[in-house]
């Protein structure tokens, strides 16, 4: 229950105060935002599953925003930024269909 | 990849985990609804809370970012380029365009200037032709000859006479007791009873003359000319020079019946 409210009091917040991004960090805030999107359905299915860790959770949260930006910045130094986004969009799309999967089945039995 | 978050996906496999709160079988559901309610205030939560409101923050300003009418904000750096490119291409297609437009402006606005010219050099050109045919007034310099005639012998060749003087010494608009002279202007009857234009005048005969007064009057004057000629008949003359003679008698703008202009 304190996790959805941190979640709505994070967009309400981001919405309000319209922070300002250091331009240094904004080409990397999308992929950033989808792999945090990945841990959180990760997570999401794991509670389910009743196998939820916290520690496991942020590690996996900070991890693969991270590794996301990294590989961004990688992809950008290297010629190919535009290309390597959006093959970490779609690995990231697909881990998160197939947790959405199981969280359905779950939720849902079907 | 990142795969750290693999723990989740394959968790299920760890079977030395102890299942913590769910001593006896409990569903996906169950565990869901008891995580939501009651609301426990355990580190866990707190912690999950804190990265969720992470989450959601650049969530919110992702979205912001992108719903911004900059939508350059976010854009990479090749796009920009690219971007910048096209806007540089169509700069310079507007810019041609401009160009062009501008140049029909002044072309068409030469035209009609060089129309309006024309109108104008039409208009000047008919007030002069009016002037001749007797279509419209004149004023100017000139004089005013006056031929009393007591005893009706002024005869109609003799007037004749005075206007071809006149006219040869450069008069440009004449006007005999209030009837226009043009160029198919006749004198008939006899003397004393003088008609111009098939119109009765009488004396005194007064011809009112626009021209050089320094060319007519002596045109007039010329020993043997008009003035002596008239005075021989008993008439007495008299030439007066002004500076502004008003020729006001008019004609009707008569369209002939077969000559036709030859476009030249």
């Amino acid at each position: 229950m304190i996790a959805v409210l941190g979640l709505v009091v994070g967009v309400v917040v981001g919405l309000l105060v319209r922070p300002e991004v250091p331009a240094m960090v904004e080409p990397y805030l999308p992929i950033a935002v989808v792999a945090a999107l990945d841990a959180v359905f990760g997570g999401l299915r794991a509670m389910l599953d009743g196998i939820f860790v916290d520690k496991v959770f942020v590690v996996s949260f900070l991890s693969n925003v991270v590794v996301a930006a990294l590989i961004v910045f990688l992809g950008d130094k290297l010629g190919v930024g535009a290309q390597l986004s959006t093959g970490v969009v779609v690995v990231l799309g697909i881990r998160i269909f197939s947790n959405a999967a199981a969280i359905r089945r779950h939720v849902f039995r079907a | 990849m990142p795969m750290s978050n693999d723990t989740f996906n394959d968790g299920g496999e760890r079977p030395d985990r102890p299942r913590a709160d769910a001593p006896e079988e409990l569903t996906g559901r169950q565990r869901l609804m008891a995580g939501i309610w009651p609301p426990r205030v355990t580190r866990a939560q707190l912690i999950v809370a804190l990265l969720l409101f992470v989450l959601g923050l650049g969530l919110a300003i992702q979205v912001r970012s992108n719903s911004d009418n900059s939508a350059l904000r976010g854009a990479r750096q090749e796009d920009l380029v690219r971007i910048l490119d096209e806007v540089d291409d169509r700069t310079q297609r507007l810019e041609d365009e401009k160009q062009r437009l501008d140049a029909q402006r002044t072309e068409l606005e030469n035209s009609s200037d060089q129309a309006e010219e024309a109108r104008k050099q039409t208009v000047e050109k008919e007030r002069q032709l009016g002037v001749l045919a007797g279509t419209v007034a004149a004023h100017g310099p000139g004089i005013t000859l006056t031929v009393d005639d007591p005893g009706g012998a002024v005869r109609p060749d003799m007037l004749l006479d005075a206007l071809q003087e006149l006219r040869a010494a450069g008069a440009e608009a004449v006007e005999v007791n209030g009837v226009r002279v043009v160029a198919n202007t006749y004198f008939s009857g006899d003397g004393g009873a003088v008609k111009v234009d098939g119109k009765k005048i009488s004396a005194p005969y007064v011809f009112k003359v626009i021209g050089k007064p320094q060319d007519l009057e002596p045109a007039l004057n010329i020993p043997g000319g008009v003035v002596q000629t008239l005075e021989k008949e008993q008439a007495t003359v008299h030439v007066a020079r002004a500076d502004d003679i008003v020729v006001d008698a008019l004609r009707p703008a008569e369209r002939p019946d077969y000559a036709r202009s030859s476009g030249q």
